[in-house]
């Protein structure tokens, strides 16, 4: 009796710590994912930054700005355009 | 010494202490202790909310998820405006080191004096104060490095506005706090401001959160705006306003596209303007949005309106004869004139040669009643049906009150007044069949449906007789644009000031349509004050209709409807105001 006893209190104090290794083990993977989490929003936010920046270098007022001064060019008209029919067959 | 001490018989043993004594003290210590397991008890088991609470404190955090504000993009989704996260510096002046020198270099990165940040650092009962508000990422960097004490960071939404001053009236701008202040920022402002959602974790003592606790309410981002504008259009729109203000040394000036389809605002541009992101030491000259928030007197452009209702009601024909000799016409006591004197001029040449006595003849064959209608039915008088903050509605009175001197004055556009929106808006009844599309600033997916204000007969006529006015022998000869046919009205008015008209101000307006024979766009541009010698409408406001109707179908993919030989611009017949 006595040594069923203390053969279960060991098997109690073993899963005891067991389960403070996991549970300490769980909250690193979550801390992990955390992380990983806090890494995606960051990407995603960056995402729309840089797409906000190319934008911004996209804009009409600069590029026609380096147009004018850097390429020299100079607004198309009808009289220097050649207008061509889009048809189905044109298409193909 | 004769007395000897019995160690065995002290007196001090022999206690004289009663037994009940040591009972109460053992006793007394029982109860003690009784206490002392009852309390715990009662905090461990009964009331451990209270420390419970106090527990969770300190390792149980509560995270805001902040939602984002919606973009606005333009009918092609092009990105107009949207929030990104920037940092905003912040202190707990208590905690910051007053090194001289650190503060100095601190003071530099925020691009302040010295004595404006120990300003800012002087309460020290405060556990926050913001030193600088949206900061550029490169500087936060920099002022991390410092890795001075109690200088926080924390991250803030900021507003971008990449078209700048060219869309900046139609767009609007956020507050600090990213709330809409103005424009469809403001008007749409529960749409694009999301809600903000929270969650509770647990963190450990190196701050990383380990675990979720209870439910977490997701933030719901503000939804996207897709307006009806055309960024590109909106920018030449912009541009050429901008070049025509300057040009004519004017107070101010604005242009209006709208899609003659649709009822949609490609374009809304006024000039000044401001560049939203920076508006530090902003003027109201700069903040208004001409176009829709100032009405005026629109002069000639109101002719086509009473030509129409007279060729609707069939009182006329575009060839009927209207004597305008000589040049004045008395009614009551007052005389109005035409600043050239005609002849006899069919109806097409009364709206050719702008002439305000061959329109107040017509218009005083008409009741009044029926030209308020008019005016009324293609919206004068009437707010916008736009939802802009301070729209504004323009003044057209009672049709009861009028006297015959103010319906002839009326019929060419003083003593009602209108706004640039207003204009444009019911010119697109002559590019349509005689109906009025509403007016929208969002992208129209959908087929709309127009209110019936005129036949289409007399809405064709008209068209025919504005397509004169920018030929030979119109008043607008400047409209014309290279391979595309255009119409439109002149307006020169002189501008109010007080109860009285100002001798040498003036406005120079211009509202047209092109192709004319299938138009796609109404535009209608308006010269506040031109100072440098022109003033004429089709002087100064013309030459931006045309450059304006060229780049804006060239965008729309329209093709030219006209033989592209280089126009001759024909001499420009002064018109009447």
């Amino acid at each position: 009796m006595m040594r069923l006893n203390l053969f279960l209190l060991l098997l109690v104090v073993v899963s005891a710590l067991y389960l403070v290794n996991v549970q300490y083990e769980s909250r690193q993977l979550y801390a992990e994912l955390d992380r990983a989490r806090a890494q995606a929003h960051k990407l995603e936010v960056d995402t729309e930054r840089l797409q906000l920046e190319k934008r911004a270098q996209a804009t009409s007022a600069r590029i026609e700005m380096l147009a004018r001064t850097r390429l020299q060019m100079r607004p198309v008209n009808p009289a220097i355009t050649v207008y061509v029919a889009h048809t189905a067959s044109a298409s193909q | 010494m004769s007395r000897s001490i019995t160690y065995n018989s002290s007196p001090l043993l022999a206690s004289p202490t009663p037994v009940w004594r040591s009972k109460f003290i053992v006793a007394f210590m029982a109860l003690a202790f009784a206490a002392l397991i009852g309390r715990a008890v009662y905090i461990q088991v009964i009331a451990n909310a209270f420390f419970l609470m106090k527990g969770e404190v300190r390792f149980m955090r509560t995270l805001a998820l902040p939602a984002n504000r919606g973009r606005i993009l333009d009918r092609n989704g092009v990105v107009l405006a949207s929030s990104i996260p920037v940092p905003s510096i912040w202190a707990v002046p208590d905690e910051v080191n007053r090194n001289p020198l650190m503060l100095k270099k601190l003071a530099r990165l925020l691009d302040m004096p010295v004595a404006e940040l120990n300003k800012k650092l002087e309460n020290e009962d405060k556990s926050f104060v913001w030193l600088k508000r949206q900061v550029d990422e490169s500087v936060a960097k920099q002022i991390d490095a410092l890795k001075m004490k109690g200088i926080h960071q924390r991250k803030e939404y900021k507003r971008q506005y990449p078209d700048g001053e060219a869309s900046a009236h139609v767009v609007g701008f956020t507050s600090v706090e990213d709330k809409g202040q103005e424009g469809m920022e403001l008007a749409f402002n529960k749409d694009l401001g999301g809600r903000d959602g929270s969650r509770r974790v647990i963190k450990d003592r190196m701050g990383q959160v380990v675990e979720d606790v209870g439910e977490q309410i997701a933030p719901i981002d503000g939804q996207d705006l897709q307006l009806s504008i055309d960024s590109k259009v909106q920018f030449f729109a912009f541009q050429t306003i901008k070049e025509a203000v300057l040009q004519h040394k004017a107070k101010a000036g604005s242009v209006v596209v709208l899609d003659v389809q649709t009822g949609e605002v490609l374009a809304l541009a006024n000039y000044p303007s401001f560049k939203p992101d920076r508006r530090k030491n902003l003027s109201g000259e700069q903040l208004r949005n001409r176009a829709l928030t100032d009405s005026f007197e629109p002069g000639s452009t109101m002719k086509p309106f009473v030509i129409a209702l007279a060729l609707n009601s069939g009182r006329v024909t575009p060839q009927t004869p209207i004597q305008t000799a000589p040049g004045r016409l008395t009614i009551g006591s007052a005389t109005i004139s035409d600043s050239h004197a005609h002849g006899v001029l069919s109806v097409t040449e009364v709206i050719q040669k702008s002439s305000n006595i061959g329109t107040a003849k017509i218009a005083l064959q008409m009741p009044a009643r029926e030209m308020w209608e008019m005016y009324s039915n293609v919206g004068f008088g009437q707010k916008p049906q736009v939802p802009f903050p301070g729209a504004v509605s323009g003044r057209l009175r009672p049709y009861k009150s009028w006297r015959p001197i103010e319906q002839a004055t009326m019929s060419y556009g003083y003593g009602v007044s209108v706004s640039l929106m207003q204009l444009a808006h019911a010119y697109t009844i002559f590019g349509r069949d005689g109906d009025l599309v509403p007016l929208s600033m969002l992208k129209v997916t959908q087929p709309v449906q127009g209110r019936p204000v005129l036949q289409s007969k007399s809405a064709h006529d008209v068209r025919r007789m504005l397509h004169l006015v920018t030929g030979p022998g119109g008043t607008a000869p400047k409209a014309q644009t290279m391979g595309y046919s255009v119409g439109g009205k002149t307006g020169t008015a002189h501008k109010q000031e007080g109860r009285g008209y100002a001798g040498k101000k003036y406005r120079g307006v211009f509202a047209g349509l092109a192709p004319i024979d299938a138009p796609r766009i109404a535009v209608a541009v308006m010269i506040d004050e031109p100072s440098n010698g022109q003033y004429y409408g089709g002087d100064v406001a013309a030459p931006v209709f045309s450059q304006t109707v060229q780049q804006t179908l060239r965008v729309l993919g329209v093709a030219p409807d006209m033989s592209v030989v280089p126009q001759v611009v024909t001499d420009a017949v002064e018109e009447s105001f």
